[in-house]
Parts: C-alpha cells; sequence; structure tokens
C-alpha cells in the first residue's frame, strides 16, 4: 500500500522471474500496470501504484481480490488506515471481495519472536480499526451489531520475495477464485489415498504456484521443497535439447522433424532423496505439473500402479480444466468489460 | 589471495561448504590465513589457503611468511573485484605475488578471477574485456588464465571446475572413459562431477550418432554447438542449489531422473565421491536401462579413481 512496500517486486519475482536480488533496482511504479496470467483461471493482476485513487480503479466490482502489501519492517498505521478506508468502500460496492492483506519484507526480521509478535500487532491493528470504522453510528445501538454481521474476509500473509512465502501466500490468494478447485482437491485426495502419497500438490509450472493440493495439512518444509524441485526441472530443461535445426537449417528445405519425438510424450521425473522419500513429479496439462512426496520403498515396489493411477488423475483434471475453460469464455461473452479477476493494491 | 573484500571467502563457501551465495555477506574479513583441507575424488585431498586480503597481511606475506605462503604452491588463484578501482597499492601487491609464486613455486598455474560480475550495470562482456586489457598489461612474463566469475551465477562454477580440472592427474582417462560408456548406451552425452563440490571433473566427447536423426547439413560438431554451451557449470549450479533445499529439510539429494519430450536424463551415484549425468536423446531409451548401465561400470571407475594418487 505504502510507497516501496514491495509490489511490483512481488509481480515481478512471482511472474517474471526476476531475480529477488535484481528487485533492488526497480523504480518506484507511477501508473497503474496490468498484467495477464493464465492459470486454471485467467487472471489480471494490476500492480497499482501508492497513490492510486478509488475514482481509477471504477468499477471496484470488477474485482475479485483486493492484495493489500504493507511493509512490515516500517510504521504501518498510516498504512493500515488506508487500507481501512478501502474495505469499507470496496464492501459497499463489492461485498464478497476477498480482502489479502501481505505483511511483506519478513526476511529483513531475523529474530522470530519479534516477527510473529509485529504479525500480530498488524493483525490486531486491522481488526480493531475495521470495528471501529464500520461501527454502527451511536444511535443504532440497540440495532443487532453491524459490524457482526459483515462477513468481510481478510486474510494475513507472511511475506517476502527471497523465500518460499510468497508463493504460497500468492497460491493460498489464488485458490480463493478458483470454482472448481474441490473438484481438483478430490481427485488429488482419492489419488494420494491409493497410491499411498504423504502429499500431493498441482503447480503451475511457469509461475511456480501450486492451484491445489490434497486435504492433508500443508507443511510449510514440504512446499518449499517441491516448488524448489519444479524450478531445478525448469532450469535443467532447457540446457540438454539441442536444437539443430536453428543453427544449420537450409530456410528451403521442408522442416524434418526427429522420428519419435512424440509431443504427446508428457514430462515426468522422480528425484530420490535420502534417508527415505522420493519426489515425483509428472506433467499433466502443458503448464502444469503434479508434485507428490511419498516414500521411496513405495515408489520402488509400487511404481507401476502408482503411474497408472496418475493416468486417471491427468485425465480427470484435463476435464475439469476444460470445462472450466469454456464456461470462462461463455462468460467473457456476456460481460462486456473485461473481467479482472485479481487486484494489487 | 587478493585484496580484502573482493570475495574470496565468500567463494570457497559456495563451492566447498554447500552455503548458498546470499549467506556470505554475514563473513568477516578473514584474519591472516585460513588453512582447509578437501577431500577431492577420494584420494586427492585439495590443501586450500585462504589469505586475508588487508594490507598488514599482505606485507606479511610477502615478507616474513614468505616462504610459508608461496612454497609448494599448485595452483594461486588471485581475486579481484570488477567494480574497484585498482590503486598503485593494489598494482604493486598483485604483481610481487604473482612474481613471489613465479620464482618460489616453479610451474604453479595461476587464474585471475574478475569478481561480482553480477554487481556490473551495463554490458558485462565489455567490462570484463576492459578489466582483462588491463590485467594482461600489467602482468608481464607470467602466463596468467583469466575469467569472470559472480557467485549469484554459474560462472564460478565454470572457472573453479576449469582450475581443479589442472589438478586432476588422470582427467583425460575419466574422459576417455565417459566416452566410451556414451556410445555403450546410447548416450549424446556423460558428464562426471565430483560429489560435494559438484564440480565437472570429466565429461564425455559429445555422440553424434545419438542424434535420432542426422541432418543432412549439419556436421557432427554442430551437435555440441546448438546444446546451451553454459550447461556443464548451469548443471553444477542448479544441482548444488537443489541440495541446498534438500538439506534444509534435512534431506540429502541422492538421484534424480528426468524424461522430457527433448530428452532423458538420469544423474546418479557413480563412485563413492563423484556423481554422473547420463543425457540420452533417443526416446526409446528407458531410465531403467541407464540405471543399469551405471551400475555396470562402478568398479570400472573406482578402480579408475584408486590410481589417482
Ligand atoms: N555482489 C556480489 N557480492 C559478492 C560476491 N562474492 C562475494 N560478495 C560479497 O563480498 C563481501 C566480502 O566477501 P568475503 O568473501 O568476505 O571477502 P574476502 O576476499 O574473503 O575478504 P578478506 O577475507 O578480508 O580478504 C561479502 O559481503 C560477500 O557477500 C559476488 O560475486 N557478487
Ligand atoms: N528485505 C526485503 N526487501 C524487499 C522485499 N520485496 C521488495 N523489497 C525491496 O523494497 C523496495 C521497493 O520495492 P518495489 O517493488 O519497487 O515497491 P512498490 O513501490 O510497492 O512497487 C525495493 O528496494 C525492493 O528490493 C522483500 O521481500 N524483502
Ligand atoms: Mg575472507
Amino acid at each position: 500500500m505504502a510507497c516501496r512496500s514491495g509490489k511490483t517486486s512481488i509481480q515481478r519475482v512471482v511472474f517474471e522471474r526476476l531475480p529477488a536480488k535484481q528487485t533492488f533496482y526497480l523504480d518506484t511504479s507511477t501508473r497503474i500496470n496490468k498484467y495477464r496470467f493464465n492459470s486454471v483461471i485467467p487472471l489480471e493482476i494490476w500492480d497499482c501504484p501508492a497513490n492510486v485513487t478509488l475514482e481509477q480503479l471504477s468499477p471496484l466490482s470488477q474485482f475479485s481480490s483486493i492484495i493489500f502489501v504493507i511493509d512490515i519492517i516500517d510504521k504501518f498505521s498510516g498504512p493500515v488506515n488506508k487500507l481501512v478506508d478501502w474495505i469499507a468502500v470496496f464492501y459497499a460496492e463489492k461485498p464478497d471481495i476477498n480482502v489479502e492483506v501481505f505483511a511483506h519484507k519478513e526476511d529483513a526480521i531475523t529474530v522470530d519472536d519479534y516477527k510473529l509478535e509485529t504479525f500480530g500487532n498488524l493483525q490486531r491493528l486491522v481488526v480493531e480499526s475495521l470495528a471501529d470504522a464500520l461501527a454502527p453510528p451511536t444511535d443504532d445501538q440497540n440495532s443487532p451489531s453491524y459490524f457482526e454481521n459483515l462477513q468481510i474476509p481478510v486474510s494475513f500473509h507472511l511475506t517476502s520475495v527471497y523465500n518460499h512465502s510468497i508463493y504460497e501466500a500468492f497460491s493460498k490468494t489464488i485458490h480463493k477464485l478458483i470454482e472448481p478447485l474441490s473438484y481438483i482437491e478430490d481427485l488429488l485426495n482419492i489419488f494420494c489415498a491409493n497410491s499411498q502419497c504423504a502429499k500431493a500438490f498441482l503447480f503451475d509450472t511457469n509461475a511456480r504456484l501450486y492451484v491445489a493440493t490434497d486435504t492433508s495439512p500443508v507443511d510449510s518444509g514440504t512446499h518449499n521443497l517441491c516448488c524448489d524441485y519444479v524450478l531445478m526441472l525448469n532450469q535443467l530443461a532447457p540446457l540438454y535439447k539441442y536444437d539443430l535445426y536453428s543453427t544449420s537449417i537450409d530456410a528451403n528445405k521442408p522442416e524434418v522433424l526427429p522420428t519419435g519425438r512424440s509431443p504427446t510424450r508428457w514430462a515426468s521425473s522422480s528425484t530420490r532423496l535420502k534417508p527415505d522419500s522420493t519426489l515425483t513429479y509428472w506433467q499433466v496439462t502443458p503448464n502444469m505439473a503434479v508434485v507428490t512426496l511419498l516414500r521411496t520403498e513405495l515408489f520402488q515396489t509400487r511404481r507401476g500402479l502408482i503411474e497408472y493411477n496418475l493416468v486417471f488423475l491427468r485425465e480427470g483434471i484435463q476435464e475439469i480444466l476444460e470445462v472450466e475453460n469454456l464456461r470462462q469464455r461463455g462468460e467473457l461473452t456476456n460481460v462486456a468489460s473485461p473481467t479482472s479477476p485479481e487486484k494489487d493494491s | 589471495m587478493g585484496k580484502s573484500g573482493s570475495g574470496k571467502t565468500s567463494m570457497r563457501s559456495v563451492i566447498f561448504s554447500n552455503n548458498p551465495a546470499s549467506l556470505t555477506s554475514r563473513f568477516g574479513a578473514t584474519i591472516d590465513f585460513e588453512q582447509n583441507h578437501v577431500r577431492f575424488l577420494g584420494d586427492l585431498i585439495l590443501n586450500l589457503w585462504d589469505c586475508g586480503g588487508q594490507n598488514a597481511f599482505m606485507d606479511s606475506y610477502l615478507t616474513t611468511q614468505r616462504s610459508t605462503i608461496f612454497k609448494d604452491v599448485g595452483v594461486l588463484i588471485y581475486v579481484l573485484d570488477v567494480e574497484s578501482r585498482e590503486t598503485e597499492k593494489d598494482i604493486h601487491y598483485y604483481n610481487e605475488v604473482l612474481a613471489a609464486v613465479a620464482k618460489e613455486s616453479e610451474g604453479a598455474g595461476v587464474f585471475v578471477l574478475v569478481h561480482k560480475m553480477d554487481l556490473v550495470r551495463g554490458n558485462r562482456e565489455v567490462a570484463f574485456d576492459r578489466k582483462k586489457r588491463e590485467l594482461l598489461e600489467r602482468t608481464k612474463d607470467i602466463p596468467i588464465t583469466i575469467f569472470g566469475t559472480s557467485i549469484y551465477d554459474e560462472s564460478l562454477y565454470k572457472a573453479w571446475s576449469r582450475i581443479v580440472h589442472t589438478l586432476i592427474p588422470n582427467a583425460a582417462a575419466f574422459s576417455k572413459h565417459l566416452t566410451t560408456f556414451a556410445n555403450a548406451c546410447s548416450a549424446s552425452e556423460v558428464i562426471m562431477f565430483e560429489r560435494t563440490t559438484f564440480l565437472v571433473v570429466a565429461t564425455s566427447k559429445v555422440q553424434s550418432s545419438a542424434v535420432p536423426v542426422p541432418p543432412p547439413a549439419a556436421e557432427p560438431s554442430d551437435l555440441s554447438l546448438t546444446m546451451d554451451d553454459k550447461r556443464y557449470e548451469r548443471t553444477s549450479e542448479i544441482i548444488k542449489e537443489f541440495k541446498y533445499s534438500c538439506s534444509r529439510l534435512r534431506e540429502e539429494f541422492h538421484s534424480l531422473e528426468l524424461e522430457l519430450p527433448e530428452f532423458t536424463a538420469v544423474l546418479d551415484e557413480l563412485t563413492k565421491n563423484t556423481y554422473i549425468l547420463v543425457v540420452v536423446h533417443d526416446p526409446t531409451i528407458e531410465t531403467a536401462a541407464i540405471q543399469m548401465n551405471i551400475r555396470l561400470i562402478r568398479d570400472k571407475f573406482e578402480e579408475l579413481q584408486a590410481d589417482t594418487s
């Protein structure tokens, strides 16, 4: 929200793979930057400068979520006041808005207790200010509490572009916008149960956000490792593919493709860790992959069964996404203005 | 060796201690010199001397400690910060150190690393070439090899792989056997890494016969031209980073297999202290077959390595 809180850094690091260190050189944004990203659902993310006005964003009903980035190593009472004012206005126009508060630059606080205390203070301040701001006028005091009836979901996340926290927070933000999420979760649950996997994530391999996971609790360590696994594979993939045809092809000759390179060969990988875990990766759509963590012994003895189960999981996910795609396209033609499900402030 | 703050201790920690680059900002200046023995390829032991670069230390290396520091040197690595403007004093030290090594340890290889290349704003190649020219002008009579490096990218692995390569006595034998192995399992390329540093020990010659359809116009040598030419050092860097991710979860990286539309690869233990990466472009070859082939050559390579000593 406040100037230099890290909004542009987040957008560039997560969606454009800018190395976190390079965010140091970013200039202060002066205008709204819209960024489109197609995952399970098409997203449009608006990176707004700190001095953006509500008029510039109207109509507010076009947004599904609003992300407030607050620098927690700076004084945050000013930004919190602005946040509260904005929520009130948004709420009037779009009562089902999702509000996500990113308490950003958490890497800069190295003492864990102090970090959690600061994070707690921020949450308390936001909740209390919201209660005050939205309290009914005094003569209305006997009516049922106005605030308690407000169902504004405000979620808080500690984030930093220097570690995985920003990916986890952004993933959770997106989950709220994916309508068929529960169907995908069901499929992942069934897969985990049948294959005895400890954990399965469906990753968007470009942004390294997970768009769904089975319902067992997400342990940050496991999430980070899976995220790094996807990163490693993304980085290795381009190194050893060769492109004979680009350097020495005669443009007039018809293109000869290497035989046996079926474009339908889905990428897959497994990594054995010691003492006894294995990570697996199966591509299920051109830009999505299922990443699982399971016991090595299990993978080695039941690999055939697991890969058999995966075929059904892949088909299931593809079907759900196709339906979602059709639905989205259908909707888009009905709405005059472009939908902008996400906004980053 | 090199001026204080040029990055010597940082690079040592990234290459030899599996630390991420971001941790290096916590290091203080090295006082006097730190000596480390690192076991490299089993019986080959590297004796690393990290010499603190503050002027007082430099003076004493060149005078009272002269024989301790400069006798029996295998390789001198001199590190310079690309951004710093060298003063007369720095140039003086640089020349004195090179001369001392040449005199006290005849035949020692001399590598000069132009470091912190990531800090260059603007064209890195131009900045590097300028520095390189300057250095060559200053360095009379002593042959040097110059690399541009940064702890934040693969360039550090490239430089260090080349440096340790000069210290491995039977690197050529490894390379020959890797090439034979590549042929035997239809691999386009086989690469051998040292286990802890993940520096490249040896590579096979690229196998043109492993290309599924040789294009009419291409020479066999075109194959290597068209794969990424930073692939060896990039692989070192990427695996090293992933090993660090695993260690944070108290897991240890053990092996990897990968089947992509474009190629198949297996990365696995070869000997007690090496890893092997086999890259195959023929989609009919299964990872299980590659893994079995690796098992079959383990003993042979243990033997070869035993000859290192
Ligand atoms: N940007 C950048 N910084 C680096 C790089 N390598 C090292 N540094 C930083 O440079 C600073 C000094 O690094 P050291 O490794 O302690 O330097 P040193 O050469 O050992 O210094 P002395 O021990 O005093 O001789 C640290 O803050 C490192 O994080 C690099 O490649 N790029
Ligand atoms: N320590 C730390 N600094 C960050 C983080 N994210 C961004 N920054 C820094 O904060 C500054 C402002 O970032 P920017 O994205 O331009 O902020 P904006 O004005 O909100 O778009 C930059 O110098 C970034 O390097 C973070 O997670 N941790
Ligand atoms: Mg040092």
